[in-house]
């Protein structure tokens, strides 16, 4: 029982060292803006700033001249282009086994993935949803544009 | 036979006369790791893509292999390339039997990782202590963490923010090369660590 204790500690100090305990973990960090960004959260936009957190559910957006660089807890890393609109619907991930489940939401606009640890340990479980098909992806780098309404 | 690929054909020339919706490349993957594959699924067929930059595309709701240039990809997608962040990169430094000291060729090593993260505007590090299976596992459980917490300390005293960096220690679990127990092996005393 000692044992078992010790390793259950061993994993709180990893994961309270990472984020606050009533927050919501963070999956994600803004690396890089250019021109016009945002995230939508809860129903509030706010200026996508470099260092920012992202949580599960927020809404990346970028405007006419805009772009954005973001990886995940996971070393996934998504940019997206102008004119872009991905909400991050879905996102597990234990860092200790590297398992998890990705789905992001691809309304509009141009992205590019490097796939990270959730697609080389789980396959079939990261998704990108556009409103035409559903991608899944096996390790990989891709890129996916989704045209605005005509 | 040859009435089904008339109308194939017929329905492929329609399709074409849509507008595209949607666009699907894989691309050539990043610092040379092996390229995998995408799926695009329409919700009736399922289109496998598994070269660099073989491509499909939606017209009217369905998803089919498509042929694009290599400068439309790169045009369409330029932007999007460009803000890509630097990519995560992984770390792997050696200690001394039983103790959280690097050896010396990791105490050199351990300078790529601090000038790796010196190149990121911002950065989040993550440092998981290993042991050999020498010992017990309580002992090993501490080792672990002390090798973790070594590092990390090293990373702010050269100048990094503490709040960046996360810790843990998974003891003589996860081996890097399996051995038996009670085992002194040099490449398990190690520590993991992640730059993104």
């Amino acid at each position: 029982m000692g044992l078992a204790l010790w390793l259950a500690a061993g994993l709180l100090i990893a994961t309270a060292s990472a984020a606050g305990a009533a927050d919501p973990p963070p999956i994600a960090q803004i690396k890089k803006v250019t021109g016009q960004a945002a995230v939508l959260r809860s129903g509030e936009r706010r200026p996508a700033n470099v260092g920012d957190m992202l949580l599960v559910k927020d809404v990346i957006e970028t405007g006419p001249d805009g772009a954005i660089g973001i990886t995940f807890i996971d070393n996934t890393v998504f940019s997206a282009g102008p004119s872009s609109q991905i909400a991050l619907d879905e996102f597990q991930f234990d860092s200790n086994d590297f398992r998890g489940a990705m789905l992001a939401d691809m309304r509009q606009g141009t992205l590019a993935v490097v796939s990270g640890d959730i697609a080389r340990s789980t396959p079939g479980a990261m998704k990108v949803k556009t409103p035409t098909a559903i991608l899944g992806v096996r390790g990989t780098t891709f890129a996916v544009q989704v045209y605005g309404d005509h | 036979m040859k009435r089904r690929a008339i109308l194939a054909l017929a329905s492929m020339v329609l399709l074409a006369g849509c507008p595209r919706q949607a666009l699907f490349v894989v691309l050539p993957n990043a610092e040379g790791s092996s390229v995998g594959a995408i799926t695009v699924d329409d919700g009736k067929t399922v289109t496998t893509l598994a070269q660099p930059f073989a491509t499909a595309e939606s017209r009217a709701g369905n998803t089919a292999p498509t042929a694009e240039t290599r400068q439309n990809i790169s045009t369409i997608f330029r932007s999007a390339i460009a803000a890509q962040p630097i990519l995560p990169h992984h770390f792997r430094l050696y200690f001394i039997l039983g103790s959280d000291e690097l050896t010396p060729e990791s105490k050199v090593a351990y300078r790529a990782v601090f000038d790796d993260v010196k190149q990121r505007p911002v950065y989040e590090i993550e440092v998981i202590g290993f042991t050999d299976t020498l010992g017990d596992l309580r002992y090993n459980q501490a080792l672990s963490l002390a090798r973790a917490t070594a590092i990390r300390d090293a990373l702010v005293r050269d100048g990094l923010d503490r709040n960046a960096i996360s810790i843990a220690g998974r003891g003589k679990r996860d081996l890097l090369v399996p051995t038996a127990d009670q085992t002194p092996e040099p490449r398990n005393r190690r520590v993991e660590i992640t730059v993104r």
